[in-house]
């Protein structure tokens, strides 16, 4: 039955209280482990496509009379248009139409950062449109920048107001602890570089439009641009098949959006609108640098007094203040607890979600910060961490539907234990060592969600809901959960999504929610076809419902008898089955989080400051995995964007004009293949026993989260040496050597 | 005019100076399994073979291919590589993995059982941004089945 | 974007003098694409060059691919080495060795069109910026690091290049810019790099620190080359120009910025290193 709720929902880190229809989740759990296809591996359902290089994606879309846009982006961090002159680019070769601020609102007057859109047209072709932007009569005032945030925060230019938050009394606990350690964590601006760049293509049939888009929600876009555009939701088709890559980025429909639908609206023909890759580094969005002050106070056996931290994130020109206090709140149940995070307001690209937003920087300075204490108290890292566990929310004291963490712990153990042999195997100027760092995260998705079910008379089954695959492999765990459901091998499941017109209300999937959003939608949905296939069956075949269920794509019953399911649904010719189910509602009451660790073991070489990441134990508890394949790939490209973040990638600004200088990727540089560890990924696979019928909770954001500290702290370990800055650049790694060198003279 | 030898096909294609292969190759032949992720030669997710080497079809110019044989993905959609890879999960949004393909086969063509080091150095200009290079490496240790 | 026409000329020996050649072209296709180098005429001389290794008395082909060179058993170690090292499998199997000895800065400054001394303006943005790349040897009026691996294994080899005009020892090919010439080649309008020659070495290597283990330019490399009792140093991405060392101890005399200082320690560290492993 359909009933109102007023629930909290979380997206990355941000709760908003809404109220929200749900139907119950009625089915009985599934046992834990592997089942016939949950809990197997699977190779991605739509692997070939991709392979072989014949899915579409938003990039290679060619519609019939197809424009090209270009956009005019400030060259400048901080400008003011003064004059606009269209004329000469309308002149150009192709040239369709274009528009200037007033136009449309995504165009501006005033450049808060280089690379903000100021005007854009539409041409025959990409190179005509690009070529005529040069035509366009631009006369810019140039205004300061703005670039270091503190001191934006001293002058008070904020984003928002301060976020404060505390707990108990910092002051008491810091007085009761026998140790306290301060420090200051940097983070750097990285940039999302998902190799489609953000793009889409707008198409007006009367009042109708179709955005074709490069995104990771496609409901959002369709609530947002209809929104903006003045027209009922309905009238708005949003369409994503398959799409290079977002990490986060591609959540809103994006300036890009709205100028192909203005353009397209002007001309009557389709528009395009992508970015270039040094466009997608200006203005696409980034994870803001930080400057982290923490301090930590403990008693002598360990545990945790006091924390306190004040963040200051390098926001932007707009977006928002990602949780970087997050997992000193969440982390560890220490009693006294204050933070303050402050947003700079910069002339810079506006910050946008990039996988585990805050918590990737919170946790590099917390754990950095947590193994300089256990260093100060002699004491072994992971045994800090253990005794300093948290039972309940430590914020609001909430019951956990689920926590493992001191299981993660447990089986760290052994990865833990070969710190002896991997320091014992340090040679010449080569220092080896092990890092551990821990992780807290969000994950557990909500409803609304909604899927449908359609079984043939072939016994074929597809999976309807306009959800989308952004390379996560959701396509395939919903394949595998629609199969198990209806006992079929998962030959026989089809997806269909990626289209708003094609299915019901599917989930964003940003925040690692889309499987534990739409997992138990589809496993209801499928619930729903298979009582139907048993209904038929049962009166055709004279036997009794309860005794009858489907397996190994047969109808089986309990006395031993069994049906192939093509002689039930055969029985249709074309009519078809057809299953609807929801996600239900979270725990009431309850908190859901995933929780893991990560052991790092490093090499690094003291005279010339390079660090090489020789292996990472990722341990997760992420309730129950659905496909062990794919989730072991999330974990490995978590951990390899985690060591980008950590040891190459930093979007450089030049102090001067705060223009951007590592736009290009030979400049900004992501992890190759050669940079990557010999990676071992554990998961616990222990259903949530609170959260929904299937007990899976997301894995996309988990595994970036504590990377960057398990590194440094190997890095400590190896060498004795304090990095308390990202990315640990050869300059940086040089720098602390040179610092625990002279730390060391001084004793 | 010019003529431009691709997957064993010949095909006449038209394009000015600075046309480069790239474009061609997606906007007047189709073969839109070649993709353009960074279009300045430096990701990789373009690579096309030249007489069997692999080439960066973004920077490569239409007027300078000449005589050379153009193999792209659609050209080995047969190729063992492309069920290796699906096999090994070397696909995440797959956005990178057409060139990937090409990548590795050039590398086999030349050493049909590469050892690790070998396929860290010939895949290094393919970059994937999911981090999906355990898989490529299990995918092309493998691809003999 | 400049290029108006791309030709295939009959020899190599009459180009134009404002012909621009183009024969890997994954650095000047970009370039002229971004408007940095102007290039009316492109001549494509891919086809016309020498390619492949000549043995004893060791002689390279200009139109000879990284690629070509990295699988050589002729090359000496430093070559071969700094071929392997030197960006990505796909840019070795495009660029040649004569296209790499003239390729440009990766200084972010200069690609990204910021009107720097080496534009033709009146000052170095690095300097007073983000200059991490940059240059420890001559760092006036420029500061950019000259990117070529190969170019520092070939000078400590004591390479000759021969042109469509001359012979010149490598070292002669490049030049500081100066305050009425911009430019850090020799070479003139319409000249080409046909062939280099070297004398095979006692023994020889190259090492390179970078930011990545692979594709990416060098923050530092270092070639060594033993001749009997005598080893010659060059140092790549350490000055706007492959950086002939006399002595470790030249090492003392560098004047880095203040945000490449890291790579003096590192010079230093690779210098022993090489010496090292050629002794």
């Amino acid at each position: 039955m359909a009933r109102l709720i007023r629930t909290e929902k979380e997206v990355e880190g941000r709760y908003t209280e809404q109220w929200i229809v749900v139907e119950e989740d009625p089915l009985d759990r599934w046992p834990e482990g592997p089942l016939e296809v949950v809990g197997r591996p699977a190779a991605r359902v739509d692997g070939l496509q991709r392979a072989r290089g014949e899915a579409r994606y938003t990039a290679d879309l060619a519609l019939p009379g197809m424009l090209h846009a270009a956009v005019l982006r400030s060259p400048h961090a901080h400008a003011r248009v003064r004059r606009l002159d269209f004329a000469p680019a309308l002149e150009a070769p192709g040239v369709r139409a274009a528009v200037g601020p007033g136009d449309c609102d995504v165009l501006v007057e005033e450049a808060g950062y280089q690379g903000a859109p100021v005007a854009a047209l539409a041409a025959d072709t990409f190179s005509e449109a690009q070529a005529a932007l040069a035509r366009v009569g631009v006369e810019w005032e140039v205004l300061e920048p703005l670039l270091d945030p503190d001191e934006a925060v001293s002058r008070g230019e904020l984003i928002e107001e301060a976020s404060r938050y505390e707990r108990g009394d910092v002051e008491r606990g810091l007085a009761e602890a026998d140790v306290v350690v301060e420090a200051e964590y940097r983070t750097a601006t990285v940039l999302h570089n998902a190799l489609e760049t953000h793009q889409a293509v707008c198409e007006w049939e009367g009042d109708e439009l179709t955005v074709y888009i490069s995104t990771q929600w496609i409901w959002g876009v369709r609530k947002d641009v209809a929104k903006r555009l003045g027209l009922p939701p309905d009238k708005v088709r949003v369409v994503c098949e398959y799409m290079g890559g977002g990490f986060g980025a591609k959540i809103d429909p994006g300036d890009h959006t709205y100028l192909a639908a203005e353009l397209a609206r002007r001309t009557g023909r389709p528009v395009r609108c992508a970015l270039t890759r040094r466009e997608e580094n200006l203005a696409s969005g980034n994870r803001h640098a930080t400057v982290q002050r923490l301090r930590a106070g403990a008693k002598a056996d360990g545990t945790l007094t006091a924390l306190e931290g004040e963040f200051t994130m390098a926001v932007g020109w707009d977006g928002f203040v990602s949780s970087t206090a997050g997992p000193m709140k969440m982390l560890y149940g220490c009693e006294n607890v204050r933070t303050v995070e402050l947003g700079a307001k910069l002339t810079t690209g506006p910050n946008d979600a990039f996988r585990a937003p805050g918590f990737v920087e919170g946790t590099f300075g917390l754990e950095r910060l947590l193994d300089e204490l256990a260093a100060k108290l002699e004491l072994d890292p992971l045994e800090l961490r253990r005794r300093n566990g948290a039972d309940a929310d430590p914020v609001d004291g909430r019951p956990f539907s689920a926590k493992n963490l001191a299981e993660c712990y447990r089986r760290a153990e052994p990865h833990w234990a070969r710190r002896g042999e991997v320091r014992a195997r340090s040679e010449g100027p080569w220092r080896r060592g092990v890092g551990l760092a821990s992780q807290v995260w969000y994950g557990g998705g909500g409803p609304p969600s909604y899927a449908w079910v359609r079984v043939g008379s072939d016994g074929r089954a597809t999976v309807l809901t306009a959800m989308q695959d952004i390379g996560t492999g959701t396509r395939t765990a919903m394949a595998q959960i629609a199969a198990e459901e209806l006992g079929l091998p998962l030959e026989r499941l089809s997806v269909s999504l990626g289209d708003s017109s094609r299915g019901p209300y599917a989930a964003i999937s940003a925040g690692s929610s889309t499987t534990p959003s739409m997992g138990p939608a589809v496993r209801a949905a499928a619930a729903d076809a298979a009582r139907q296939i048993v209904e038929i069956a049962a009166q055709r075949f004279e036997v009794e419902e309860r005794v009858l269920s489907l397996r190994g794509g047969r109808v089986v019953s309990e006395d031993g008898k069994s049906w192939a399911l093509e002689d039930v649904t055969g029985l249709l010719e074309d009519g078809q089955i057809l299953g609807k189910g929801s996600r239900g509602p979270n725990p009431a009451g309850m908190r859901v989080l995933t929780f893991g660790v990560q052991v790092a073991e490093v090499a690094v070489d003291v005279e010339t400051g390079e660090v090489r990441v020789e292996r990472i134990a990722a341990i997760h508890d992420v309730g129950r995995v659905v496909n062990p394949l794919g989730a072991s790939s999330q974990v490995e490209g978590g951990i390899i964007q985690g060591i980008g973040h950590t040891l190459s990638e930093q979007r450089l600004l030049d102090p001067g004009s705060g223009r951007a200088l590592t736009v290009t990727l030979d400049a900004y540089k992501l992890p190759t293949i050669a940079d990557v560890p010999e990676i071992v990924t554990e998961l616990l696979d222990v259903p949530d026993g609170h959260l929904t019928s299937l007990g899976s909770k997301g894995l996309g954001e988990p595994p970036i989260i504590p990377t960057a500290a398990a590194i440094a702290n190997a890095i400590r370990d190896a060498t004795g040496a304090d990095v308390r800055s990202l990315p640990i650049t050869r300059e940086e790694m040089l720098r602390a050597l040179r610092e625990a060198r002279e730390r060391a003279y001084a004793l | 005019m010019t003529e431009l030898l691709v997957n064993g096909g010949r095909h006449e294609v038209h394009g000015s100076v600075l046309t480069t292969l790239a474009e061609v190759l997606r906007g007047h032949l189709g073969l839109t399994g070649t993709k353009v992720a960074c279009g300045e030669g430096h990701c990789g997710a373009c690579t096309v073979l030249l007489d069997g080497a692999p080439a960066l079809a973004c920077i490569t110019l239409l007027e300078a291919v000449g005589e050379r044989e153009v193999t792209t993905i659609e050209g080995l959609r047969d190729h063992p590589l492309v069920d290796a890879f699906v096999r090994a999960d070397a696909v995440q949004c797959g956005f990178c993995t057409p060139g990937q393909i090409v990548s590795a086969a050039a590398l086999v063509r030349e050493t049909p059982a590469p050892t690790r080091e070998q396929v860290r150095h010939a895949m290094a200009g393919n970059l994937c941004r999911c981090g999906t290079y355990p898989k490529i490496e299990e995918a092309i240790s493998t691809w003999q089945g | 974007m400049s290029a108006r026409t791309l030709s295939r000329p009959a020899s190599l020996e009459a180009l134009d003098e404002t012909a621009v050649p183009l024969a890997g072209g994954t650095d000047l296709v970009p370039l002229v694409r971004d408007g940095l180098v102007e290039a009316e005429t492109l001549v494509d001389v891919r086809s016309l060059l020498p390619r492949g290794v000549e043995p004893g008395g060791i002689g390279i082909g200009a139109g000879t691919t990284l690629a070509d060179l990295e699988r050589s058993g002729e090359v000496p170690d430093a070559l071969r080495e700094a071929c392997r090292l030197a960006a990505s499998p796909q840019l070795r199997a495009m660029g040649t060795i004569g296209g790499n000895l003239l390729q440009a800065t990766r200084c972010w400054y200069w690609r990204l069109a910021f009107p720097c001394y080496l534009h033709g303006g009146d000052r170095c943005h690095a300097r007073e910026g983000e200059h991490r790349e940059h240059a420890i040897f001559a760092v006036e009026p420029c500061a950019s690091a000259h990117p070529s691996d190969p170019a520092a294994a070939l000078l400590a080899l004591g390479a000759v290049v021969e042109t469509t005009r001359r012979r010149l020892p490598l070292a002669e090919l490049y030049r500081l810019p100066t305050e009425d010439d911009r430019r850090l080649t020799t070479l003139a309008g319409g000249e080409l790099i046909l062939r280099l020659r070297l004398e095979e070495p006692d023994a020889s290597v190259y090492l390179k620190a970078m930011d990545r283990q692979r594709w990416s330019f060098p923050l530092v490399g270092v070639a060594a080359a033993r001749y009997g009792e005598e080893t010659r140093l060059a140092l790549a991405g350490v000055a706007p120009i492959p950086w002939a060392l006399g002595s470790p101890a030249d090492l003392d005399a560098a004047t880095p910025l203040p945000g490449t200082a890291y790579k003096v320690d590192i010079a230093r560290a690779l210098v022993g290193r090489a010496l090292a492993a050629v002794r």
